[in-house]
């Protein structure tokens, strides 16, 4: 089951995950459209449309064709080939935490959708979606400790580094705090939960399990649908848009 | 500082000239900061982050935000800080275009485009172009030329002797400074031409300044004559293949002209140093003489890596290193920062003419990167940078020599290129080493030997 806390229930936690979502996806329409104020080509008149930004893009991106469309988005998108010519730990860093992080909310969506199952007993298969939560407590595990990894890396950097210290502002600062910060708790919460991959039952409570579950679900949905595309963490999205574009800036 | 505000308030940030894709990229930077480990000017001016890729993308971020961000939407438009944007502008002009941080950008943005974006923008709002900057679509709207020369005197640097047809399939655009400034170049090439019996024609009268100076700073209010009227003089002639010596020039020639241009353009751009590699590969070229000298190349910005996209690395830069390694007796040594990742000599970009010393202070940098591989000759392919890095050399008090490739190569050829007398004589950059109105001094080459010529 579920694990709610503070009056939550599970209609609240669906309701507010269908917010998180419209103020996600609107983010982006809203983003997309002030992108589209630009206009479609060199010394050309500003247009202000949402479908032109799309249509420059698609234009931008298969300019080449579709095989350095797909060459650019295996190598310079998923496997980050221009970080890896530049810095190897920074390659590093930022494919854990890429692969972490969109591994671990595709892994919340599964499992949102399975807690929706398992309330309704949709077709009956409430027993199969709790099977399905339960074999993804490893990779859900795996994938945070991959996410952590990334995150401490992104910490250690802006604290060692006097170059790269130097140049962190608040902005950096508290976004990549925040990050550390959700992965944090994620842990802590699964250690608190009592089954977690590694420590087992170590740390199990149950009083506190709950809250600490609570406090980084909000700052998870907070971090997703508030902030990414309010702020710098936009890059996720505009960055390998951006690297389609201009098909690997090769 | 940039023009005052007066006759900028109540002008949007951006009238044009972005395009969307171009507003995605602000908003893509990771701020990883390795732009900034690359950056020459702000190896200049460590002081000033601000002039940094990274810190000029924040703040034109900002900027829009201020105008069309979320803030905006629900609450209005602020009215633009005049003190930011004139700030913005500063930051913005303080930069070579040279694109290195686009070469090392983990998102693969652009910036040489984006800068050559935002800066009419910038323009329309009247806070640039900076100070001197601003006499170039003047200059170029009357002359046609930024030296301020008549253009019945374009070919006056052509010796008497030698032969310019009046059409041809080949044509080689020397472009401003070969032709006003640094006609050692022009002759050179006219010499190397005529010996390897390469039929050509030149535009003469009829060619304009290439308005790169133009489409660097954002001035684009000229530009469109001047890229018709050249292309229609090269359709005119029936050109097939125009050859420049001139890295600003086949830049502009290759990416600008034709988004100005409003018709098929029937020719091809090559960088003389493809069609000389060629021609030495094919055993056309006869040496005469050995350079006694240890040298190194610069890869100017223009040819190397804005055009690296567009023609492809091995034009780009592996053209002129292999016409160097041609060259009897040169020891060619290369420095660390090459090809993509070239420290530019701060000369592009609208800086020589806007913020000289910031010119000056790259020059050197790229001055002590050569002596740092012990290269007593620079070379390049670009007479911009090669003026910029001879007033490096100097103010840092360097011994270095500098000399362009296709000089060099005539000199090896053992071809004469001493300039016709012409009004432009004194104006003429030379270098302290090329004193007597030669391209290198004598005790610099010998008589080519059968050992110093690779593959014989």
């Amino acid at each position: 089951m579920a694990f709610y806390t503070l009056g939550l229930t599970f209609s609240i936690m669906i309701a507010l995950t269908v917010a998180v979502l419209a103020i996600w996806i609107y983010g982006l329409y809203f983003n997309f459209k002030k992108w589209g104020m630009g206009s479609t080509g060199y010394q050309d008149e500003l247009r202000n449309s949402f479908w032109l930004f799309i249509a420059t893009w698609i234009h931008e991106a298969f300019k080449d064709g579709i095989w350095v469309f797909i060459r650019t988005l295996i190598l310079d998108v998923f496997l980050l080939r221009r970080t890896l010519r530049r810095s190897p730990v920074r390659w590093v860093m930022h494919m854990t935490m890429f692969y972490g992080f969109l591994t671990l909310a595709t892994l919340s969506g599964l499992g949102m959708f399975m807690d929706v199952i398992e309330h309704f007993n949709i077709l009956g298969l409430a027993e199969g979606a709790e099977m399905v939560k339960h074999l993804s407590q490893l990779p859900f595990d795996l994938f945070g400790y991959l996410l952590l990894f990334g995150a401490t890396i992104a910490v250690l950097r802006r604290l060692i580094l006097k170059d790269v210290r130097d140049g962190t502002s608040a902005y950096d600062a508290v976004l990549i705090g925040g990050v550390f910060l959700i992965t944090i708790t994620g842990f802590y919460a699964e250690w608190l939960r009592g089954n977690a991959f590694l420590v087992g039952d170590a740390f199990a409570n149950s009083i506190y399990a709950p809250h600490f579950s609570l406090i980084h679900t909000i700052l998870a949905l907070a971090l997703f649908a508030v902030i990414l595309p309010w702020s710098k963490y936009l890059h996720i999205i505009a960055a390998p848009l951006t690297i389609l574009a201009n098909r690997g800036g090769e | 500082m940039a023009e005052e505000t007066t006759n900028t308030e109540k002008k949007p940030l951006v009238s044009g000239f972005l395009k969307s894709t171009q507003l995605m990229e602000l908003d893509a930077c990771t701020r990883c900061q390795e732009c900034m480990k690359w950056c020459p000017t702000y190896d200049v001016y460590t002081d000033r982050p601000e002039i940094t890729p990274m810190y000029k993308i924040a703040r034109m971020r900002e900027l829009m935000g201020s105008q069309h961000g979320l803030r905006a939407k629900l609450f209005g438009q602020k009215e633009l800080n005049e003190d930011e944007v004139n700030q913005f502008t500063d930051d913005t002009y303080m930069c070579t275009t040279c694109g290195v941080c686009g070469s090392v950008c983990e998102s693969g943005i652009n910036t040489v485009e984006l800068w050559e974006a935002i800066r009419p923008n910038l323009v329309v709002r009247g806070n640039g172009p900076w100070g001197k900057q601003s006499f170039f679509p003047l200059l170029l709207g009357k002359g046609r030329n930024p030296y301020q020369a008549k253009q019945e005197d374009r070919l006056c640097f052509v010796p008497d002797d030698a032969e310019v047809l009046e059409a041809a399939s080949i044509a080689y655009f020397p472009g401003c400074t070969a032709a006003f400034r640094q006609q050692t170049l022009g002759v050179a090439t006219v010499r190397i031409l005529n010996a390897l019996d390469i039929p050509f024609c030149m535009l003469g009268e009829d060619e304009w300044c290439c308005a790169s100076a133009l489409v660097r700073t954002g001035q684009r209010d000229v530009m469109r004559d001047h890229a018709n009227h050249n292309v229609d003089a090269m359709k005119d002639r029936g050109v097939e293949t125009v050859l420049y010596a001139c890295a600003g020039c086949i830049r502009t020639a290759s990416i600008d002209w034709p988004r100005w241009y409003e018709g098929y353009i029937p020719y091809k751009n090559v960088p003389l140093a493809v069609y000389l590699r060629e021609k030495i590969d094919n055993g056309e070229v006869e040496w005469k003489h050995s350079l006694g000298k240890k040298l190194t190349f610069h890869d100017p910005c223009h040819s190397g890596r804005h055009l690296m996209h567009t023609v492809g690395r091995d034009w780009a830069f592996e053209a002129p290193r292999d016409v160097y390694a041609a060259f009897p007796g040169a020891e060619y040594v290369e420095m660390p920062r090459s090809r993509e990742l070239q420290r530019c000599c701060g000369a592009g970009g609208g800086v020589k003419a806007g913020v000289p010393d910031l010119a000056l202070g790259c020059a050197e940098a790229r001055v002590r990167d050569g002596e740092d591989v012990g290269a007593d000759m620079m070379s390049s392919t670009c007479p911009f940078c090669r003026r910029n890095i001879m007033d490096g050399r100097n103010s840092s008090g360097s011994k270095m020599a500098f000399a362009d490739q296709v000089e060099i190569m005539a000199v090896l050829m053992g071809l004469d290129v001493t300039i016709p007398p012409n009004p432009y004589m004194e104006f003429q950059e030379w270098d302290d080493v090329l004193g007597d109105r030669i391209c290198i001094k004598p005790e610099d080459v010998v008589p080519v030997k059968p050992d110093d010529i690779e593959g014989d």
